[in-house]
């Protein structure tokens, strides 16, 4: 693949524009959460980056595996976002939401890790050493190896049979909330129960789901 | 004590939590480990439900992107404090009355030490200029003839060339040209016209 004619600059200085909506619209719940957690950050917390990194490296990670179209370097790439964003996140205003900017970053430094790939020499690894050959497979991430791609299959079996296997109240209301994307009011209406009864429904649902996940991440 | 707070964790991962109960849960959550895990695995477990398949990250990589800004912030620019709304006009403003004030200062400061050296460098160039009109003056020596001086002189060339040898004549005339050039002209066609 080309690099396009108005490629992103690799100093990051394009990477820290925020896009703006054309029209205002509420922020979710979620929005307002990472919103507070940015501010928090931007005051110091490490914690409340680490939250944010936590929440959104999945995201991250398959959005520059579809766009690397070689996820060796995926985890690589995705990490520099992060860094890249945690150095910029005193640029960040607020004006859209986090994940917005946060994949803007992770599009161009993707971008980037492409148009760096082609300025290689086509016979880079065939001449590497045993020596470098071993090192640049241990820097290979590990959702690229084929027991990461078992691993990752085995989760999804998991979280499946587990929700699957959950009692009616909580499937519905860990369904609703993570596969429809509803707030906990909206949950709250279509389960006809109380706001604290579905916030601990969620829960427990997720307390399930994570007793049979340990086993397999441990 | 422990389901409370990991039930805030999933509240938070949903954007559920009162703004008032995050503060303390980020700082548990930055200090506990385990909490961390728990809510790394929460968060995969939506994942995991919302897509059936694809890459996910691995288990490791939140505490990998955690190192790598520790070790870049120590050569990195870290990250600066958010300024509250109110700083945004507030700091410029301070910024140029302090520059401002800075400039004054600094011009009250030299002025005096402009004007003394505006004295010092007029007395310079007054005197400068009185020795450039002492060295632009005509210079009058006592010695130097006046026009009846060279008359005078003149008449006693001619005299003297009546009674000379050629040599001695050429001598004289030699010696005189170059004691008084203010005579060359009078002296040379004086010279030539017998």
């Amino acid at each position: 693949m080309k690099p396009v004619a108005n490629f992103p600059p690799s100093d990051g200085s394009m990477q820290t524009q925020e896009p703006r909506d054309a029209e205002p619209r509420p922020a979710s719940g979620v929005e307002q959460s990472d919103l507070e957690l940015v501010r928090r950050a931007q005051r110091g917390e490490r914690g409340a980056f680490d939250l944010l990194v936590l929440r959104y490296q999945h995201k991250v990670v398959k959005l520059v595996a579809r766009l690397l179209r070689d996820p060796t370097e995926a985890e690589d790439v995705a990490q520099e976002a992060f860094v890249k964003a945690y150095r910029a996140l005193a640029s960040f205003r607020g004006d859209s939401a986090f994940y917005t900017w946060l994949y803007r970053i992770a599009v161009n430094t993707a971008r980037n890790a492409m148009a760096s790939r082609q300025r290689r020499p086509l016979d880079y690894e065939a001449d590497l050493s045993e020596t470098e050959q071993s090192a640049v497979a241990s820097r290979m991430s590990h959702s690229d190896t084929p027991e990461a791609t078992v691993l990752s299959d085995e989760i999804h079996a998991t979280v499946n049979r587990a929700v699957a296997e959950l009692p009616e109240d909580l499937r519905t209301a860990i369904i609703l909330r993570e596969i429809e994307g509803l707030s906990y009011e909206e949950i709250a209406a279509a389960m006809d129960c109380p706001v604290g009864t579905v916030r601990s429904r969620i829960f427990r649902a997720r307390e399930a789901i994570d007793r049979n996940l340990k086993p397999l991440l441990d | 004590m422990t389901d409370r707070i990991r039930e805030q964790m999933s509240a938070l991962l949903d954007g559920e939590l009162p703004r008032d109960e995050m503060g303390l849960l980020v700082r548990r959550l930055e200090r506990d480990e385990h909490l961390r895990r728990a809510f790394g695995n929460y968060v995969l477990a939506g994942e995991a439900l919302r897509s059936p398949s694809g890459p996910l990250a691995s288990a490791g990589f939140a505490a990998r992107v955690s190192a790598a800004i520790d070790a870049g912030t120590v050569d990195a620019t870290p990250v600066p404090v958010a300024q509250p709304e109110r700083a945004r006009w507030v700091r410029p403003t301070l910024a140029t009355a302090v520059a401002a004030s800075a400039a004054v200062v600094a011009v009250l400061l030299v002025k005096p030490a402009v004007q003394e050296t505006a004295v010092v460098a007029g007395g310079a160039v007054q005197q400068a200029q009185r020795a450039f009109a002492l060295a632009s003056l005509p210079i009058v020596a006592e010695s130097s003839p006046t026009p009846a001086h060279s008359q005078r002189l003149a008449g006693y060339l001619m005299a003297h060339s009546q009674f000379a040898g050629a040599i001695g004549r050429r001598n004289v005339w030699s010696s005189v040209l170059a004691s008084d050039p203010g005579i060359t002209r009078v002296s040379y066609e004086f010279a030539e016209t017998p």
